[in-house]
């Protein structure tokens, strides 16, 4: 997982590196149940991983989790997909054109401070309250760190390929494609994986505040009911979902890193 | 070639107006008519899009209480404090595991598996944990801080490059000095990259956790109560003011970094 | 391996600090020095007001003088209203609260976790519950709505009227497509017409007001037992250490409750109220034409309009998957405070105590959800 990345950042590993990546988690785990078990805590505030355990398996027996999961991952999907792409689109604009960037930078920029559950009123009178909806809070939460990450790439391409262009007379989708795409690719991808986990961390949200279903109003009726053990089984499935998406992403960043040098 | 045409007209238009800086301008004017149009369309629409008259006179009314700006204060303060511990911490955390191997293999698993849990899932359990209060709200600020500042030090100082550190063996530097002289100014970039986003992440986070907990105070406190009370005038006025708060902060920091940033642009 | 020991301590350091604070907090109790009470409270020009009995015990100063006589302090923890019930049951549950001015409901759920809290002094009859739904809508009644969206905030006090209601018309919550949602957004969902009905509190006035809703129910026109329940719980543990600062604090909520039902106060409540930005004329339309006389509305007796609607609270929270373990409703109330209240106010006779009798005997058994 991780570990591929940093085992190419330390150039030599021994047993004794990988058993010591393994400390820290257990050692957080022991102290968890050592805490409990010394009772220092009231059982509503501090619950022992077995039954944070059980309450998993619990609602994954009852298929509850799996319809929640399904929820929030189509929302999470659609909305960073739709979000993704019009990030990439405006930024590209943004980044390429003076004329776009005096018009929209400042509106732009005081909408970028605004966090999207600010929004969910309005949303709602446009877009209902279907899934459409939600969709769209993932999608604006996606927006912006695409949008970012692009315009500082584009922004951020060397005047000498400009001239370059020029000299070779590309034309625009020649440019687009030969020029403005290998230069950007790496930073965009980043803007993509910050914008994954943004819309992540928005989406849980939104799901805390209005919704009927999702991983996050699991968690919110978990905690409405005190059930601290299903609040727990939230956060570590939400952290867990979200290592494994930025690991994925950071194994495409490195293989578009790859492609590029090649 | 028509497109070209097309474009060649906007501009003379904007150049009509002569200053580009109020090309800014334009699009919050068009957005400011739509939003006054649909406020007109029906009752229902004048719920949310509420009609600009309304939202001037509740602005005016916030300001002259010195309810807004007290909350714009409440807000943006915590939000600053939060980011000083949070990215402080990040920081120290980022270097410690980039530094040193160890600290890398010891702290790393426990942070990256801790970083991707959604923010606002651990409000559930930090407001029973440490309480609704201003601590958990701080402390939520300073988390969401932490992580983007550790993870660009991080990659920062990972990625100095070779040469640099071979120049400081040749100066037979202490590690100290090392990490001082070399490491830290040509890692400063990534840092301050990392400082932008723990802005972002801090600001995001002060205004939800001002939503979901806490004591009502700052501008998330303000417009949860005035939507309580069905003030859509007020949401919208905090709304704008969030934005403009964190706009002021972005701008801020941007400006810090470009400064200390300066020197290379000389180099 | 010197950085696994500096942050081994520094984990220790942040586990024992949590321990400290929580074991802190459970100590604070052997000396009272101060009263923690959590209120729903609002910010208005910079200052904080409470809302209901709460912000007029705290306006009179009656229980500050008293307290500070015996050199406790009183703390008021201010609770902000979009999540009452949660914030204040976590507070209870780690210990930074004694005692709190809230919902039924959330105090049934803290109750069936094994969080021991006694309802003190009973907060009169309790706020009314609404089903709104939009202007042009042909529906009169609940029935109508069958099959229809609904919005509703879960897990919420007013979840329990709205399911007395639907058994009562033989209904169940499957009957309804729901949407869990919060006032706010269920406002803007009726608004854009994505629901076919609301069910909120007074806030559906405003609704009304605008144009954008009408009200074809509300707990009016049920019992009186069927309004949510808002009132003064307080923490076993500290209620059985310290009875006599408790019962100050009962007290005070009694003398504010007679001040209050007092109709010469009834404009000058309201208006103080509204400063919580519902506006005055949406209050007074709340307290109106009700069933429910001004006076009795603020009793804070322990009558059957109390004890049969936290039977119904608990068995509907049983029912709905809200609580696992069943709760002794009976032993929730704390009775002793509220009559010694009284005798030293002489106001044994003021209020009488409803038997509800016949009348709510036979709600109950009719509109008490099937178990």
């Amino acid at each position: 997982m991780m570990a591929t990345k940093k085992l190419q950042a330390f150039p030599t590993f021994s047993v004794r590196d990988v058993l010591l990546r393994f400390v820290s988690p257990l050692l957080l785990l022991a102290m968890w149940i050592a805490l409990y078990q010394s009772q220092a805590l009231p059982s509503q505030i501090l619950v022992s991983p077995l039954q944070v355990f059980e309450a998993g398996r619990d609602l994954y027996q009852s298929g509850e989790l799996w319809t929640h999961l399904q929820y929030s991952l189509n929302r999470l999907l659609f909305g960073f997909a739709f979000g993704g792409f019009a990030g990439l689109v405006f930024g590209t604009l943004m980044g390429g054109s003076k004329l776009v960037e005096n018009l929209c930078g400042p509106t732009y920029n005081t909408f970028r401070q605004i966090p999207t559950i600010a929004f969910i009123p309005i949303l709602i009178l446009i877009f209902g309250i279907g899934e459409t909806f939600k969709v769209v809070v993932v999608a604006q939460a996606a927006f912006f760190p695409v949008a970012v990450a692009t315009i500082d790439a584009v922004k951020g391409i060397p005047r000498s390929y400009h001239d370059v262009a020029r000299a070779y007379r590309l034309s625009y989708v020649q440019w687009v494609k030969r020029i403005v795409i290998p230069a950007t690719v790496p930073p965009v991808v980043t803007g993509f994986r910050i914008s994954l986990q943004r819309s992540w961390v928005v989406l849980i949200a939104a799901e805390l505040m209005a919704a009927e279903s999702g991983i996050g109003q699991m968690m919110e009726m978990g905690r409405q009911m005190l059930r601290i053990d299903i609040v727990m089984v939230g956060v570590v499935l939400t952290g867990f979902i979200g290592f494994m998406l930025d690991w994925g992403f950071r194994r495409l960043e490195s293989r578009l890193i790859q492609w590029k040098s090649n | 070639m028509e497109k070209q045409l097309i474009m060649n007209n906007i501009r003379a238009f904007v150049k009509l107006t002569q200053l580009s800086k109020l090309q800014g301008f334009l699009l919050p004017i068009a957005l400011l008519l739509l939003w006054s149009f649909l406020s007109h369309r029906s009752n229902a629409y004048s719920y949310a899009f509420v009609p600009l008259p309304e939202i001037w006179a509740g602005f005016v009314a916030d300001i002259r209480s010195g309810e807004l700006l007290g909350a714009a204060y409440g807000t943006i303060h915590n939000a600053i404090i939060g980011l000083v511990i949070g990215s402080t911490a990040g920081f120290v955390i980022g270097s410690l595991m980039a530094v040193f191997r160890v600290a890398d293999l010891f702290i790393g698993p426990l942070y990256h598996a801790l970083r991707q849990v959604p923010l606002m899932g651990w409000i559930p359990l930090i407001g029973l944990w440490l309480g609704n209060g201003e601590t958990s709200e701080l402390f939520m600020v300073s988390l969401a801080a932490l992580f983007p500042m550790g993870l660009n030090t991080y990659e920062g100082i990972r990625h100095v490059e070779q040469k640099f550190l071979e120049v400081g063996k040749i100066y037979r530097l202490s590690r100290m000095q090392q990490f001082l002289r070399i490491i830290l100014p040509s890692a400063l970039p990534s840092v301050l990259t990392g400082l932008l986003q723990s802005l972002a992440f801090a600001w995001l986070s002060t205004v939800g956790s001002e939503l979901l907990f806490t004591n009502g105070a700052g501008l998330g406190g303000l417009m949860e109560t005035s939507q309580m009370a069905s003030k859509m005038d007020m949401v919208v006025v905090c709304i704008i003011s969030i934005g403009i708060a964190g706009l002021i902060l972005n701008s801020g920091l941007l400006r810090l970094s470009k400064h200390l940033l300066r020197w290379r642009e000389v180099a | 391996m010197k950085q696994i020991s500096v942050f081994n301590i520094i984990k220790l350091v942040l586990l024992s600090t949590v321990l400290f604070i929580n074991l802190q907090q459970a100590f604070a109790a052997d000396a009272v020095k101060e009263v923690r009470i959590a209120a729903v409270a609002y910010g208005k020009d910079g200052k904080t007001g409470f809302n209901g009995s709460a912000g007029v015990v705290d306006t009179e100063g009656w229980l500050r003088a008293e307290l500070q006589k015996q050199n406790i302090k009183l703390t008021w923890v201010a609770i902000p209203p979009q999540s009452v019930a949660t914030t204040i049951n976590e507070d209870f549950a780690n210990h930074s609260i004694d005692f709190a001015d809230y919902g039924d409901l959330p105090s049934v759920i803290l109750n069936a976790n094994g969080i021991d809290t006694r309802l003190i002094v009973p907060g009169g009859r309790g706020n009314n519950v609404y089903l709104v739904v939009p202007p042009g809508s042909t529906a009169k009644s609940i029935l109508d709505l069958k099959g229809k969206r609904i919005a509703i905030h879960r897990g919420r006090p007013w979840e329990v009227s709205f399911g007395r209601l639907l058994a009562a018309n033989g209904l169940k919550i499957t009957d309804f497509k729901v949407s869990n949602l919060n006032p706010v957004a269920g406002a803007a969902a009726l608004v854009a017409g994505n629901v076919d009905a609301f069910v909120t509190l007074s806030d559906a006035y405003t609704l009304e007001d605008k144009h954008l809703g009408k009200i074809i129910w509300s707990t009016k026109q049920a019992g009186q037992d069927w309004k949510m329940r808002a009132e003064v719980w307080g923490t076993k543990s500290f209620i059985d250490q310290h009875p006599e600062v408790t019962q100050i604090i009962a007290t005070a909520f009694v003398k504010a409750a007679y001040w209050t039902s007092q109709d010469a106060n009834r404009e000058t409540y309201i208006n103080t109220a509204s400063l919580s930005g519902q506006p005055a004329d949406v209050l007074r339309r709340e307290f109106s034409q009700d069933t429910v006389t001004w006076k009795a509305r603020w009793s804070p007796l322990f009558d059957d309009f109390v004890s049969n609607h936290y039977r119904v609270v608990a068995a509907y929270s049983k029912q709905n998957g809200l609580i696992r373990t069943d709760v002794d409703v009976d032993k929730l109330f704390d009775r002793r405070f509220v009559d010694s209240a009284l005798k030293s106010l002489s106001l044994e006779s003021y209020w009488v105590s409803k038997d509800a009798g016949k009348d709510v005997a036979k709600d109950a058994s009719k509109l008490a959800p099937k178990t």
